[in-house]
């Protein structure tokens, strides 16, 4: 199963070279679009073989540990950019995603498989109800987070893109950079589906927890963190809905958010409480 | 024959002598015509655009290609012949790759020219003009110029302020797709500008003036639509594209506009370029989100910065063009040389067969056996004969060598 994360690991580097030696390149962008993706989609079956070796190897759903959530989400990551990044119009974007994937990989290869705690395992196998409605849990939020990513990348790019357009300097940051509409329409597209399977995620997870001791909230540091993030993107989503809030300041707020999802993600498990991995 | 080319370009004249030696469309089939009906040429394509006249044939040599054209054009012997370049073979193949890779344009990579040298290719061959070794060079001159364009970066960047507006716009809305343009005044270079934003996929195009009469002229020439000034103001959200180019003395475009109309598109972002001098667009819209705005002096930066960066590229191009030159002479050469060779082969064997025969009434009846040996000493003594010479030629650089026009003199001389 290493081996295999290794060989994802590598292709997912090599993807990303790939895609920053060919940036300059202005020529066929489709063509190194396709191979770039080619590349991506070798590294992510590997990964999904991986994946699936380590389900059947130590018998349940592998995201219950710091090491698995973070390779969960490089693949997810990875399955987001082949479904939803156009192919040859990112440009740059490619790389900040990739790299996100690779560093993820890296870092759970290098971090120690805990064992599962016996708290834990009763508590996804304590009903067939938990069993189900565990996996989906993790999979909605795993999901929202890799859809967040490429909504930071794209508004990074776009505030990038946007000072090099105000400032009147047409280097290279300026070619290389999707144009401002790509960016924002990435950013607003990874945003709502990011902010629905938050939703579901956060869903699910008090079906959960109402399932395994009654209570759908306990307080704990993760779902108060995980609610304020809710809450800066449904802000987000409601202000572009009605007053059609778009371009720096949402590229801003997008940032924000993310740096709320980084909190909820890690530091929620420095407080301590009820949730324990990922 | 060799390939032969006569140039006049502008780089060696002045418009007053090129427009002189240029042929219009209509006189060119004739001319082509003209052209192989002489004994000394065999083939013949004729460039003629405003940068220059590009003669290329299969002839013998260049001075009667140039006596005809002088002829042709009624023009006195030799009046022009300073501004004339005279190529032959190498030379000749390698100005014919660079004139169609666009190395040789006044603005260098600029795309037009590789379309306007097909179309005279077109032209020869409907006229008959062409045979095998001008379409040849022309499928590769094609192939060289294909070459450059998707290994170099010449044509990467816009170098005309029209498009660079263009090229700037695209950095904001990706795809010009459903744009719509707003185009207030009547300058010349704005008005090219909207002509390529619509070319490059904006849908629609309104057109504001403060004289209406001259909005609709020009909206019923653009295929837009006319716009009065006085409602300038609410119409303007619906642009996505502003160009502007008055002869007004004082910003007609504030920032309060904007902000105005930013609100009623929903922020959708505003691209403004400003053509005019004095400028008609404030400057300080560009503080606001979601608006961007350019004047002449941006577009003239990146012009010339792309002009910069196409010149670099030009020199990677030059050597492409270089080594393919290189090798198409070698592979005509080597395609002339296999010709000779072969007619030497066949001639001398012709010879021993004709001996053959002649002696045959006296050789009596043979045996296949001693029929198969007499083949064998004369093909033998024709390989021995030939070979030397076949040796020599071949060695020769350049395809030629004394011995191949020794031979080829020799032959042609014979059959006449």
């Amino acid at each position: 199963m290493n081996v295999l994360l290794i060989a994802a690991l590598l292709l997912y580097l090599s993807s990303a070279i790939y895609a920053i030696i060919t940036l300059a390149m202005e020529q066929s962008r489709a063509r190194i679009g396709q191979w770039l993706r080619g590349l991506v989609a070798v590294g992510f079956v590997v990964h999904t073989i991986s994946l699936a070796l380590g389900w059947i190897q130590w018998g349940h759903f592998p995201v219950v540990n710091l090491k698995e959530v973070c390779s969960f989400l490089a693949w997810a990551i990875a399955a987001y950019y082949l479904l939803f990044v156009p192919r040859d119009k990112a440009r740059a974007l490619p790389i900040f995603v990739l790299l996100c994937g690779f560093l993820l990989t890296l870092v759970s290869l290098l971090l120690p498989n805990e064992p599962l705690s016996l708290t834990l395992s009763s508590a996804i196998s304590a009903s067939p109800f938990t069993k189900i409605i565990f996996p989906l849990h993790v999979t909605m939020l795993v999901f929202s987070y890799a859809a967040f990513v490429v909504t930071v990348a794209g508004s990074v790019m776009y505030l990038v893109q946007e000072r090099e357009l105000k400032a009147k300097r047409f280097g290279a940051a300026f070619r290389w950079m999707p144009a401002l509409n790509t960016c924002d329409e990435l950013s607003y597209r990874s945003l709502t589906i990011g902010f629905v399977l938050l939703t579901l995620g956060m869903v699910t997870g008090m079906m959960w927890g109402s399932q395994h001791d009654g209570r759908f909230w306990h307080n704990d540091p993760k779902e108060v963190l995980a609610l304020v993030t809710w809450f800066v993107y449904l802000a987000m989503i409601h202000y572009r809905v009605t007053a059609g809030w778009r371009g720096r300041r949402v590229a801003w707020m997008a940032i924000g958010g993310f740096v709320a999802v980084l909190i909820t993600f890690i530091g929620a498990r420095a407080m301590g409480g009820y949730h324990v991995f990922g | 024959m060799s390939i032969v080319l006569l140039s006049i370009n502008h780089h060696t004249a002045p418009v007053e002598v090129r427009e002189q030696l240029a042929f219009s469309e209509a006189e060119l089939p004739t001319a082509l015509r003209a052209m192989i009906a002489r004994e000394v040429i065999q083939e013949g394509l004729i460039l003629s655009t405003c940068n220059r006249v590009e003669v290329i044939a299969e002839a013998a040599d260049a001075n009667q290609l140039r006596d005809f054209v002088y002829e042709l054009k009624r023009l006195p012997l030799n009046c022009f012949n300073h501004h004339l370049v005279q190529l032959t073979d190498a030379e000749a193949i390698q100005h014919t790759f660079r004139v169609a890779s666009s190395l040789d344009s006044m603005i260098v990579g600029e795309p037009q020219i590789l379309g306007q040298v097909k179309e005279a290719f077109q032209i020869a061959q409907n006229a008959g003009a062409v045979g095998h070794t001008l379409t040849r060079l022309m499928n590769r001159a094609f192939a060289v110029a294909k070459k450059v364009r998707n290994e170099t970066g010449i044509a990467a960047n816009a170098v005309s302020i029209s498009y660079v507006a263009v090229e700037l716009a695209r950095k904001v809305f990706d795809s010009l797709a459903g744009t719509t343009v707003l185009l207030l005044g009547a300058g010349e270079m704005a008005e090219l500008a909207a002509k390529h934003f619509i070319t490059n996929g904006a849908e629609k195009l309104l057109i504001v003036n403060r004289t209406f009469e001259n909005a609709q002229a020009l909206a019923a020439e653009m295929n837009g639509e006319a716009v009065s000034f006085e409602t300038l103001d609410s119409r303007l959200a619906e642009a996505d594209i502003v160009l502007c180019s008055t002869g007004a003395a004082h910003y007609l475009v504030s920032p309060s506009h904007i902000e105005h109309a930013l609100e009623q598109r929903r922020y959708r972002p505003i691209f403004l370029i400003d053509i005019s001098v004095p400028r008609n667009i404030d400057p300080a819209i560009s503080e606001l989100d979601n608006a961007f705005v350019f004047d002449i002096d941006d577009l003239e930066a990146v012009a010339t910065a792309n002009l910069q960066e196409r010149q670099r590229e030009a020199e990677r191009a030059e050597i492409i063009v270089a080594a393919e030159a290189e090798r198409f002479a070698a592979s005509l050469a080597e395609g002339n040389l296999n010709k000779v060779i072969g007619v030497l082969r066949r001639e001398v064997q012709q010879i021993a067969l004709d001996e053959l025969e002649r002696s045959r009434k006296r050789l009596g009846a043979l045996t296949p056996e001693q029929e198969d040996a007499l083949h064998v000493m004369l093909n033998s003594i024709v390989n021995k004969f030939t070979h030397p010479i076949i040796k020599q030629m071949r060695e020769s650089e350049d395809g030629h060598s004394p011995y191949l026009e020794a031979f080829r003199e020799f032959y042609h001389q014979e059959k006449e």
